[in-house]
């Protein structure tokens, strides 16, 4: 009886957190209906330990309970995998996003110099005077 | 200064080449630069006073003068916020290029290994044969890690190419095109990547001997130790598994471009 009350409270506090991180608009988008599946699978198997008992005896394994840990690395593999080809998709565009920041600073501080010396030479009329100081520092 | 006629006047800039008038600037040199402000003057100077050309120094999140010399000696400089490696400023420089129309571009490094009356020769090569990329190899100074591997590269590859690392090379316009791309974005290094893709493209590279100066200052990012090699090894065999269809292509084109050449 015990087990089954800690399996409960361990399930119920993983499941309460991922929902107030939910809640909270913590995870973005597909990671919240991922994490929203894994707090209900945790719910269910809470609830109802012997379902992993179950499951294992039918297929045939003799210790059930290395079933759960089996799948639930398989699903950790698969999500770490996930994250890498994420992480790979987001580098390739960090990366031509710094490309291009570089290029159009460099257009821009020639575009600026280019209305500054206008500016100048035409002195006296009250033309727009765009500020020459650096942006770096704030850029970075 | 109304949006609308920034917009018509991009527009006509882009599609120029459909009024048939294309008009193309002949060559960029592309200079990437981390933390090279000792050499990057004399080398810019260097390229200005052989070709006269326009120079571009790419500086790759440098923290000392390498852009304010650059500057100084008459290069254009686009400054990467970030660290992006070799190959990241190298592409970024031919970005920029692909963007002003450039129809060349030059790569050299800005330590000064390649000396400046070089660099003709591999425009004329370009200009004078098929290639779409020249090469400047310097196969006489090779140290054993390097010997061991390229020949370990060779094999692997089936590239027709001498000297992989070299930074000193010479694009055409198709050639920046295909580089400038986010097919290109994720390589690390400037070689073997760089070369597969363009090989699995079917462009047709070409190598020249060139002289080069031994580093002044700094040394090679690539072969830095055996620790790093190993590591780059490592690397670069994981690219060639994963451009494996790529090099069914290669062996398919392989015999036809030799017969070009």
């Amino acid at each position: 009886m015990t087990v089954l009350i800690v399996s409960a409270v361990i399930g119920f506090a993983l499941a309460g957190a991922i929902l107030y991180l939910v809640r909270r608009d913590h995870l973005h988008g597909s990671y919240a209906i991922w994490w929203l599946a894994v707090a209900a699978v945790t719910l269910l198997l809470a609830l109802f330990p012997h379902i992993i008992d179950w499951l294992g005896s039918t297929l045939g394994i003799a210790y059930p309970p290395v079933l759960a840990i089996v799948i639930g690395m398989a699903f950790t593999l698969i999500r770490m995998l996930q994250m890498d080809i994420d992480r790979s998709r987001q580098e390739r565009a960090l990366r031509r996003l710094t490309q291009r920041l570089a290029i159009l600073d460099q257009e821009l501080s020639v575009a600026r110099d280019a209305i500054v010396a206008a500016n100048d030479g035409a002195a006296g009329t009250r033309a727009l005077k765009p500020s020459t100081e650096p942006l770096r520092e704030t850029d970075r | 200064m109304s949006s609308d006629g920034r917009d018509n006047a991009l527009f006509y800039e882009e599609h120029r080449h459909l009024s048939g008038k294309i008009w193309l600037r002949p060559l960029l040199a592309v200079i990437p630069a981390r933390n090279e402000a000792a050499t990057v003057g004399e080398v810019v100077r260097g390229v200005i006073d052989t070709l006269g050309c326009d120079v571009l120094v790419v500086s790759d999140e440098s923290c000392d003068d390498t852009s304010v010399n650059a500057r100084a000696a008459g290069a254009t400089v686009v400054e990467l916020p970030l660290n992006l490696g070799a190959w990241g400023a190298t592409q970024a420089g031919l970005r920029y290029a692909q963007r002003n129309r450039y129809d060349r571009v030059i790569t050299l490094d800005a330590d000064g290994q390649h000396r400046p009356e070089t660099l003709p020769l591999l425009l004329m090569e370009l200009d004078g044969s098929d290639a779409d990329v020249v090469i400047g190899t310097y196969a006489q100074r090779l140290s054993s890690a390097k010997r061991f591997a390229w020949w370990y590269f060779r094999l692997l590859t089936g590239l027709p190419v001498q000297d992989f690392t070299s930074g000193l090379r010479v694009y055409n316009r198709r050639a920046v095109r295909t580089l400038a791309s986010r097919e290109a974005s994720l390589l690390d290094y400037q070689d073997m990547g760089v070369l597969m893709l363009l090989h699995g493209k079917g462009f047709r590279l070409r190598e020249v001997q060139t002289v080069m100066s031994p580093r002044r200052v700094g040394h090679s990012r690539v072969f830095a130790s055996w620790l790093v090699v190993a590591r780059y090894m490592l690397h670069t065999t994981v690219l060639c598994f994963a451009r494996v269809s790529v090099r069914g292509r290669i062996r398919q084109d392989a015999p036809a471009s030799k017969a070009a050449a």
